[in-house]
């Protein structure tokens, strides 16, 4: 559980960067004295200042264009920039998969491909494209723009979207090795059990693959509790959420969506590794186990369509007002329909399901809800068209690209409402209808980020692509693209994954194997274009755009280090730079309104004198600004890689014997050592991080950065655990409530562990009365004894398992041992990485941390408490009804 | 073509009463499809046109703000407040356009959903009074299918149905997740382990079509295919009257075929790693996708 720690030591961060003298530190930090201040809303915003130059030495942050610069970079624009390099590769690699498949059906039959190859193809061509190439590619731009568009300098915690990167990449790297072993996963990018187990899909590259995907969503998770604490808390004074940018909106709600979604997914994908490498029965349990992936999968699923076409709809938001000149018609109603598309998304998951066994009722619930959602989007469709009314719209490559984009959706929108009706989704369930439909909306969203990529290239680079050759691209790809998946609709009749098809198709498939290529050429028009542009294009200047409007333009291309010539703030209606000083003055005179009250409505300057206090054992002489570089999250990343490869030769609860076997358990103990010490590396680096004031913080006003990020956090791992509490009940529903007797015979030791849990979280909370009195021995003795339980609770629970074990009572034995082992086993393991927390903290305890600050043992608090809170509704589930 | 161009057939609607579509699954679907295709087509047009249509109107023809190609829109040009850098966003109004497109479209779309839904709730429903129905139960397996009728006849690969009468196919798995579909009749049910799933069609033509899986399910899922024979409902009776609870390679008469598809999906049954009997499986379902064709041609 990497993101246990990880608010931790990001607090530690902070508190060091507390402990220089507050004052001098931002003076420095904030390179704006000479040039700040001045309030404008034209040109000058462009301040050619010394800001870059000054930034680039010191933080240990090697310069621009170093390879070496990008293994350290905690910098939001460097991971915004490697996450963008990393997603068109993956573009490449999922887009050759696509060509091979299309190859296979210039005619029908066997061809280039084995049937196996073929799926496998099929598969991981969908997992890249919407796992690995379409999200970290929006969120390449969210990165590099969010921030800037906020008025933010960075991520809250920079290091941690480091570690979102590189737990990415590691990932991606995953899947690859995955071909090389034996073969990769071929259940397709549903994974419908029990295919996805390895009864029917034996190969350890199966596991890998599923793993690589676990990884992924880990790296999702870490990543959306960094965007939701930063743009929640970090906005820039007058920066209201009403206020925010258009693409920022969707990266807002994108996240969110994410947030809980991923943790349904992280669920499925926990139970399903546990499943082939423990052996647990959950998706071979015959009553239940196929559906009980297709909820889990669904539920994550739907969301992801939305999650994975909002930043193109910000896109094209952004660019349509750009290069119209207009701003957006309705736009808070814009805001509103993707609000309601973004609750809305969690209820509409079983249309996916209309052809199992659920009934009429649901069926009909569900239609309901998924036409609901249909009509959000209708409106902003016509929001984005109405927007060209009066204007004067340059079609320049980045506008053709969203504007095509946009025929292309509407497209993709009217064929989604055929779905829509259950009696024709009947008949076009696993035909290649939905296969159009999807592509017209999903490659609709990316034709959108293309022409994201055209807009803010100059904004990145600093240089101007060629716009004869974007143009010549557009060109190709968009009637790449319609001949590729135009004729899908008309071959509808053909049924997906499959390579066979009444040769009266042969016409259309050939064609949309010819718009295949011509779409994937256009690409290397596009690579072409962008990579010549880096050294012979035309600098671009600060904004290259006229009637721009968003905060990213009023920096030069591509931004210094730390973004703004000074605070950016929003008071006077449009941004202006503030300096250090007339940032203070509005600290003090706008608390009224809320900007940065805190607990005890003491206004922002006395409130950073509190916050600035602590953390005195590791004062630090060099703090100034904001550090860029750090080289743990590429450690972890490394570390979580060989770890799950070697996990990946786990199958049945062991390795496998002889040299395989061997090598594959080194790997998992290589890893494992490699990722447990580069997080503690990460724990005790010294790293500042961005720290307030901050301008808007709403609805987070009162709790700080890391704070926030816990509370976020929790709130996934709410949505984790009742995923798995769901499976559960949802196992036990199918095969009898009543029937059903708990495995452990004896209720008492789980009576015990609780006891045991609610007074470690008593303890907890005297710790931090003890770190409030300033009592050394307190704070030491509370967390000591707050350890003690949790080791107990483990002890009792491990004496509880062993006899279980001494009885038959395996992992693997039933559902009913599978449930029980896996859920409390989830919980265990959550109650263990709470105590590496607290034994890191009780070390630094003895050595005096805390007693000035105590926050971090709130926030340890915060996570324990759930943690027990958890437990208690384990402990009923499993041990007594 | 043919499987296109016996789409759009509107003059071969069945009479029928009231404006809810019913009839065999084929004539639902027909009807349905083709009022939504032409509906959708109208409205993708329209939609897409206008959208052109303001582009060109609005298009920035020159460098000037009084540069009139663009004619009207040039002139508003000027008057028009256009955004400037770094102002705070907001909307620029538009709001009583926006909802009555909102609603014309939502107009249409909550009356088609309706209008199919009087359908699903008929497609969906019991057999009419009298009228008789035949029951089937499908099961899938990696990679094939089972048929086993009333009297405990079973059958592998082929499905012997009557002309005309409802099938009701009751569909499940053996192993992983399929999905059993006859396009020609417009029929396809979810087959999940340990979960049963309900459908039905009636054959309105005599001859022999294709079954397919539409659910990956793993190597051999491109051949995953089996035979509909629909016969004259007398020849069916005959053929009915004269199998037994037995397995239908038993019963030989004129199942050469069927014998060949079954020793092939035989090999298959309960080998999870089939790649290598994939590809044999996979000449037969070639050889059965041919037959198709030519019939329907």
């Amino acid at each position: 559980m990497t993101t246990d720690g990880q608010p931790m030591n990001d607090s530690t961060g902070d508190d060091e960067a507390k402990t220089t003298d507050d004052g001098s530190r931002r003076t420095d930090g904030r390179h704006t004295k000479a040039d700040g201040g001045h309030a404008t809303t034209d040109s000058e915003f462009a301040t050619p200042s010394g800001a870059g130059t000054d930034t680039e030495d010191g933080h240990g942050l090697p310069p621009l264009g170093s390879v070496r610069r990008y293994l350290v970079t905690t910098n939001h624009k460097d991971v915004g920039v490697l996450y963008i390099v990393t997603a068109l590769f993956f573009l490449i690699f999922g887009g050759v998969l696509a060509l091979l498949m299309r190859l296979q059906l210039w005619t029908a039959g066997q061809g280039l491909l084995s049937a196996g190859a073929y799926n496998q193809a099929v598969s991981i061509h969908g997992l890249i494209m919407v796992f690995w190439f379409l999200s970290p590619f929006a969120f390449g731009f969210a990165n590099y723009i969010v921030p800037l568009q906020i008025g933010a300098k960075d991520l809250a915690f920079p290091r941690l979207n480091a570690l979102s990167y590189w737990l990415y990449a590691a990932s991606g790297l995953l899947l690859g090795v995955s071909f090389f072993q034996g073969a990769s996963f071929a259940g397709g990018w549903t994974m419908y059990a029990p295919l996805d187990l390895p009864m029917y899909t034996p190969e350890v590259g199966s596991t890998t693959a599923i793993l690589a995907l676990l990884l992924f969503v880990v790296s999702i998770t870490v990543s959306s509790v960094n965007f939701l604490t930063t743009m929640h808390r970090m906005r820039a004074e007058g920066l209201t959420l009403r206020r925010l940018p258009l693409f920022t909106w969707t990266i807002l709600l994108t996240v969110w969506m994410m947030l809980f979604a991923f943790a349904a997914l992280l669920a499925a994908l926990m139970i399903l590794s546990s499943d082939r490498l423990l052996g647990t029965t959950y998706f071979s349990f015959t009553e239940g186990g196929s559906l009980l992936w297709a909820h889990l999968f669904w539920f994550f699923g739907h969301p992801e369509v939305y999650i994975v076409f909002f930043p193109a709809l910000g896109v094209m938001a952004e660019t349509f007002q750009t290069f119209t000149g207009r701003r957006l018609v309705g736009r808070k109603w814009f805001i509103a329909s993707m609000v309601l598309v973004a609750l809305q998304s969690f209820g509409v998951w079983m249309h996916h399901m209309f052809l199992t066994s659920i009934n009429l009722q649901v069926k009909t619930l569900f239609m309901a809800t998924t036409i609901g959602i249909s009509l959000p989007f209708d409106l902003m469709v016509f929001s984005l068209i109405y927007t060209m009314i009066k204007g004067r719209i340059r079609f320049v490559t980045p506008f053709l690209f969203t504007f095509g984009a946009l025929v292309l959706f509407i497209v993709g929108g009217i064929t989604g409402v055929f779905l829509g009706a259950v009696v024709l989704d009947y008949e076009f369930r696993g035909t290649y209808w939905v296969v159009a439909h999807f592509h017209y909306v999903m490659v609709g969203g990316v034709t959108a980020l293309i022409g994201g990529l055209y807009y803010w290239y100059p904004k990145i680079t600093g240089k101007m692509y060629d716009e004869f050759l974007g143009k010549v691209h557009f060109a190709a790809y968009f009637v790449g693209f319609n001949l590729l998946y135009f004729p899908m609709f008309l071959a509808w009749e053909t049924p997906r994954r499959v390579f066979d098809y009444p040769p009266g198709l042969t016409p259309w498939h050939q064609l949309a194997t010819i718009g295949a290529f011509v779409l994937g050429a256009s690409f290397l028009l596009m690579f072409y274009n962008l990579t010549a542009s880096l050294f012979t294009g035309e600098e671009a200047g600060d904004n290259p755009w006229a009637y721009s409007t968003t905060a990213e333009w009023t920096v030069p291309s591509p931004p210094p280090l730390e973004n703004f010539p000074g605070i950016p703030s929003y008071r006077s209606g449009s941004i202006d730079f503030l300096a250090e000083d007339e940032r203070s003055a509005i600290g003090s005179g706008t608390a009224a309104d809320g900007g940065e009250l805190t607990d005890g409505g003491v206004a922002t300057v006395s409130d950073q004198a509190t916050d600035h206090a602590p953390g005195h054992e590791r004062i630090t002489d060099e703090g100034e600004g904001e550090d860029h570089a750090s080289i743990w999250p590429l450690a972890i990343g490394v570390g979580a890689f060989v770890l799950l490869l070697g996990a990946s030769g786990f199958q049945g609860a062991s390795f496998p014997d002889g040299f395989a076997g061997t090598f594959y358990a080194g790997l998992t103990g290589i890893g494992a050592l490699l990722t447990g010490g580069s997080l503690f590396g990460l724990t005790r680096e010294r790293f500042t991080g961005p720290s307030g004031p901050f301008g808007e913080s709403w609805p987070f006003d009162g709790i700080e950065n890391v704070k926030t990020g816990v509370w976020i956090f929790l709130a996934s791992d709410v949505v984790l655990f009742g995923a798995f509490i769901g499976s559960y009940v949802f196992i036990r529903v199918a095969q009898g409530w009543v029937g059903w007797e708990p495995v452990p015979h004896d209720p008492l030791p789980g009576l015990v562990n609780t006891y045991l849990l609610l007074t470690s979280s008593f303890s907890v909370v005297l710790a931090m009365v003890a770190a409030e009195k300033g009592s050394k021995r307190g704070v030491v003795a509370s967390l000591g004894l707050t350890i003690a339980l949790g080791i107990g609770f483990l002890l009792n629970k491990g004496i509880e398992w062993q006899e279980l074990f001494h009885e038959g009572l395996l992992l693997s034995t039933n559902v009913r041992t599978s449930t029980f082992f896996l859920t409390t086993g989830l919980h265990a393991l959550h109650v263990i990485a709470g105590l590496v927390i607290a034994i890191y903290m009780l070390t630094r305890a003895t050595r005096g941390a805390y007693l000035e600050d105590e926050r971090p043992i709130e926030y340890f608090g915060l996570y324990w408490h759930f943690v027990d809170i958890v437990w208690l509704f384990l402990f009923p589930l499993f041990y007594i009804l | 073509m043919s499987w296109f161009t016996q789409l759009p057939e509107p003059t071969s609607l069945p009479v029928q009463n009231g404006i809810v579509p019913r009839g065999t699954m084929v004539e639902v679907f027909r009807q349905i499809y083709f009022v939504f295709l032409v509906l959708g087509t109208l409205v993708g047009i329209v939609v897409i046109g206008y959208m052109c249509y303001l582009a060109y109107q609005y298009r920035d023809a020159g460098r000037g703000d009084a540069d009139g190609e663009g004619g009207e829109g040039g002139e508003d040009g000027e008057e028009v407040d256009r955004p400037t850098l770094g102002e705070l966003p907001t909307g620029s109004g538009g709001g009583r356009k926006l909802f009555t497109s909102l609603a014309l479209s939502a107009i249409i779309v909550i009356s088609l959903i309706a209008w199919t839904y009087g359908t699903l709730l008929f497609v969906e429903g019991a057999p009419s009074q009298g009228e008789e129905d035949f029951e089937v139960d499908v099961t899938g397996y990696q990679f094939g299918w089972e048929f086993e009728y009333p009297n405990g006849h079973t059958t592998d690969g082929v499905l012997r149905v009557p002309q005309g009468e409802r099938i009701d196919l009751t569909v499940t798995s053996r192993d992983v997740w399929h999905n059993f579909g006859i396009p020609r009749f417009k029929v396809k049910s979810d087959a999940i382990p340990g979960q049963t799933t309900e459908s039905w069609f009636t054959a309105s033509e005599t001859g022999t079509f294709q079954a397919a899986c539409y659910e990956l399910c793993g190597a051999g899922h491109s051949a995953m295919n089996a035979e509909v024979i629909v016969m004259e409902p007398t020849a069916f009776e005959q053929w009915y009257a004269n199998t037994s609870n037995t397995s239908a390679n038993a019963t030989g008469s004129g199942n050469a075929t069927e014998a060949g598809a079954n020793a092939t999906n035989a090999t298959t049954t309960g080998a999870p790693n089939g790649t290598t009997n994939a590809t044999g499986g996979n000449s037969t379902g070639n050889a059965l996708l041919g037959a198709t064709t030519t019939r329907s041609a």
